[in-house]
């Protein structure tokens, strides 16, 4: 049977932005077979050409882009470049990353049918259409029910279902999880997963799911520079740790944990997932019996001294919010929130996370209760003085960007606060190299790349230095190495003594960054405390809808072996590991020469400069405890 | 959170059931009638039967009172208008420098007030009776292009959406030190160019996005005829109130013209 996909030396460049530019190619020569019922999924960094490459799979690329359009891209033997769009929505449906703009009607069931009724599909079938597409998505209950009130991934499923109706062979997604919770998401991974195996369809889908793809998808296709760089099966593509790494993409964390062990200890470790992992490492730890050596705590995150920490820096106060028509969205909420804290506000979408964020810089007032930033009462001060104060980066930088420049955005924020020229001129120059703007200084932000729009964003408000930043799930969307990147600077502006509130559902984010998490569901407080405290409360995680990040999970299942079960990173993983390795091999030589251990102790290692920032906090202390601990008994 | 009003609320009413048709050609009759009889009495009257088609439609009186709200800034300038400007012979009131109010401005400017909420209220009945879909549907039965009926359709579905994006786009700007709580009317315009500059930006790339996703389901797809899911047909209820509306009109028009 011919592959379902069958692209051929594909070249693409879009128009230039300005006029005389020279276009940029995006794609630049990929060569691409899927065959019937494959789900293949499409890695690459933002801007690598995933969305381009998916659009060009029904024909939107180039017929409405426009732009420089080489090679071949057939579709169940069809050509793209001989096919109108909508001819091509017969074999291919696309789903796009905003569920917003792709649902066009106001009813479920017409959705569903909008796509039937412009091939002029007799009515009667499109109601048995309609019936099966809605109950391959899970939503058989939906029919009558408004898309106006949906769910961001229950929009999602119904926008999957409306191209479904379609009954088209072969499915691509671009991005469809990348503003869900981790609920939305599972339930689209599932869908997916099953309209695979049991209609056998050919699914596409672009993302940045590394740990989802490693479960579900049969192949991964990873684009490198306009090209395609790694294509197989996902355990073979993510045992390149080292090259995803060094691409930007990263790997799922149990691959990534497998690469840092064999740097670290030197001996060969290579993991698929979890349960791969944990076999391994308990045979080597039952072989060395591991369980017999002295437990190690581990170290708590060195508490840091808060000068002025009885002056919160935002006090809330048995503060409640309810909205105009009634429903209360917070219940008698109290917080404190010291400076230099880096707080993660958890919790599943409509807990009221950005109703509480919203409330620290004077967007929303408390219907009961009080705010006081910095003592200012929120209640009596202007909202444009609160934001010098708070910096707020909303969860679509669209909503934010609207100077002509980038360079004119980023000053807006300093602009504002009425500071001299030449402060505003350097704060600018700053943000521009931190976030790797400057060449695209003079351009027009709202003409960016996603990835790039989001940092022209981040950078205008810490360009406007705030003493507390609050950040509505900044990483959505963003590849590994941007991601990493944009929580260094979070990280160096926390380290100054400035607050940061995060609102986030990634919990490897929270394990490595957070010094406390804040749990909201039903708009009141489940949990506030440190995230190892958080991450033994597995009753909080599961009302909450929140999953232990793998290591964490794997610390826990290794506990008997001495691995702490707190473990909350790679690093603290990997240091303990390596420590509980190395003197156990001592422990066998007794008697014998201490033969010196060169790698135990060698710092930090190098490949795991990546995970500089993973490693910058109490993973030394951990490395410091592990030589003691050689070293008394090197002297032993 | 989003506000999410969708102005059609679902219910099971006998005015709901009412065939689209047969409410667009209520709202055009109503309207007719207003424009046939310019008085304030036959505004008054036509807010009366919408007040009733209200309640009966079982619409909550939070929706009815936000009509109101949103034509409320209109009619009182229009009102002040006419009575200020609109002045013809009749004795004055009063005046003011080189302004004269009489009563019949006064009159006048009531009458295009009230007939202002009148349009708005049969207007708002419809919309808030007849899904998007049925209307669009409607409109196509009797000849309007189908993509009419869909760019209406889309204005209708996009018009919350707008709403909330301009609510998240002013929220985004405050935060970012942009200070819309000022005194002066002009400082507040000035203060708001941002906010309509990111909205531009954003609804254009909405709209972008949305031509897009029309074509990947197939709109337009050539050689074919457009079929319809939940196919339009007129009952005896329909019919029945379709005659009465007649009767009413032609009535009208008689007792008008006679």
């Amino acid at each position: 049977m011919p592959p379902d996909i069958l692209i051929h030396n594909l070249f693409y460049a879009y128009p230039p932005l300005r006029e005389g530019d020279e276009a940029v190619p995006v794609l630049k020569g990929i060569n691409l077979q899927i065959a019937r019922g494959e789900f293949v999924a499409l890695l690459g960094r933002v801007g690598a050409g995933k969305t381009t490459l998916c659009l060009a799979l029904n024909g939107l690329v180039p017929h409405a882009t426009g732009g420089i359009f080489r090679g071949d891209v057939t579709i169940l033997g069809q050509n793209t470049k001989r096919r109108t769009v909508p001819d091509l929505a017969r074999s291919v449906g696309l789903v796009f990353q905003d569920p917003e703009s792709q649902i066009v009607q106001m009813r479920v069931e017409d959705e569903v049918a909008f796509g039937c009724e412009n091939l002029g599909i007799a009515p009667a079938e499109i109601a048995e259409r309609v019936a099966w597409a809605l109950a391959a998505v899970g939503l058989n209950d939906y029919r009558e029910r408004s898309s106006l009130l949906l769910s961001g991934g229950e929009k999602q499923r119904v926008a999957i279902a409306a191209m479904l109706a379609m009954r088209p062979q072969v499915l691509v997604l671009d991005e469809p999880t990348a503003s869900l919770d981790p609920a939305g998401k599972s339930a689209i991974f599932r869908v997916l997963a099953e309209l695979r195996d049991r209609h056998e369809m050919t699914i596409v889908m672009a993302t940045q799911e590394l740990e989802r793809i490693a479960r579900f998808a049969d192949r991964v296709v990873v684009l490198h520079e306009g090209q395609i760089g790694l294509d197989g099966p996902p355990q073979e593509v993510f045992s390149q740790v080292a090259r995803l790494q060094e691409w930007g993409i990263g790997a799922p964390q149990m691959a990534e944990l497998g690469h840092l062990l064999t740097q670290r200890t030197g001996r060969p470790y290579r993991f698929t997932g979890m349960a791969d992992a944990y076999r391994e490492l308990r045979r080597q730890a039952r072989k060395l019996h591991m369980e017999k050596l002295r437990r190690l705590p581990l170290n708590p995150t060195p508490e840091r001294s808060h000068l002025l920490a009885e002056h919160p820096q935002i006090a809330v106060r048995k503060m409640s919010h309810s909205y105009p028509d009634g429903t209360a969205a917070l219940k008698n909420v109290s917080l404190e929130i010291p400076p230099g804290e880096f707080v993660a506000l958890l919790g599943p979408n409509g807990s009221g996370k950005t109703t509480l964020a919203k409330h620290l810089n004077g967007l929303l007032k408390p219907s009961q209760g009080s705010v006081t930033v910095e003592n200012r009462d929120t209640h009596t001060t202007r909202i444009a003085e609160l934001a010098r104060l708070v910096g707020y980066a909303f969860q679509n930088p669209d909503h934010q960007i609207f100077a002509p420049t980038v360079q004119e955005e980023i000053s807006f924020g300093p602009r504002m606060q009425e500071l001299p020229r030449a402060i505003i001129t350097q704060r600018v120059a700053e943000a521009l190299d931190r976030f790797r703007l400057i060449p695209y200084a003079d351009l027009p932000p709202a003409l960016l790349g996603f990835g790039q729009r989001r940092q022209v964003a981040l950078a205008a408000i810490i360009a406007a230095q705030p003493m507390t930043l609050i950040l509505d799930e900044p990483t959505g969307g963003l590849d590994w190495r941007s991601q990493q990147e944009f929580m260094e600077i979070i990280a160096g502006f926390n380290t100054l003594g400035r607050t940061v509130v995060l609102i986030t559902h990634d919990m490897r984010l929270v394990a490595e960054y957070a010094t406390r998490a804040i749990v909201l569901l039903d708009g009141e407080v489940l949990f506030d405390g440190t995230p190892q405290g958080l991450f033994g409360r597995p009753e909080v995680l599961d009302q909450a809808g929140l999953a232990l990040p793998p290591v964490t999970r794997l610390a826990r299942r290794l506990d008997r072996y001495g691995i702490a079960a707190d473990t909350l990173t790679l690093a603290q993983f990997a240091a303990a590991w390596h420590t509980r390795l190395a003197a156990r091999r001592r422990k066998r030589k007794v008697g014998g020469p201490a033969r010196p251990d060169a790698r135990a102790a060698r710092p930090a290692v190098p490949g795991a400069g990546q995970n500089a920032g993973i490693l910058s906090r109490s993973p030394d202390s951990i490395l410091s405890q592990s030589k003691d601990e050689a070293q008394g008994q090197h002297g032993a | 959170m989003a506000p999410n009003f969708d102005l059609y609320l679902r219910r099971d009413t006998a005015i709901h059931r009412l065939d689209p048709r047969v409410k667009l050609a209520f709202v055009v009759e109503a309207t007719l009638l207003t424009f046939l009889w310019p008085s304030i009495g036959t505004a008054l009257a036509m807010i009366g039967v919408c007040a009733v088609g209200f309640w009966r439609a079982r619409i909550p009186a939070a929706h009815v009172t936000r009509i109101f709200r949103l034509v409320a800034p209109l009619m009182v300038m229009v009102f002040t208008l006419t009575a200020v400007f609109g002045a013809g012979m009749g004795t004055p009131l009063f005046t003011a420098g080189p302004l004269t109010i009489t009563a019949h401005s006064v009159a006048r400017g009531a009458l295009l007030a009230l007939r202002l909420l009148a349009l708005a209220t049969i207007v708002f009945l419809w919309l808030f009776t007849t899904d998007q879909a049925t209307m669009v549907r409607g409109f196509v039965a009797l000849g309007v292009p189908y993509e009419w009926g869909l760019t209406l359709a889309l204005a209708l579905r996009y018009l919350p959406l707008f709403a909330a994006l301009f609510e998240q786009v002013r929220d985004a700007q405050q935060a970012r030190g942009l200070d819309l709580e000022q005194q002066s009317f002009r400082g507040r315009l000035q203060a708001y160019r941002p906010v309509l500059i990111a909205m531009m930006i954003s609804a254009l790339r909405n709209s972008e996005h949305l031509g897009w996703a029309l074509e990947a389901r197939a709109l337009g797809a050539p050689g074919v005829r457009r079929s319809t899911f939940r196919p339009l047909r007129l009952r005896s209820a329909d019919v029945a109130a379709l005659a009465v509306l007649i009767a009413i009109l032609m009535t009208g028009i008689i007792l008008r013209f006679l």
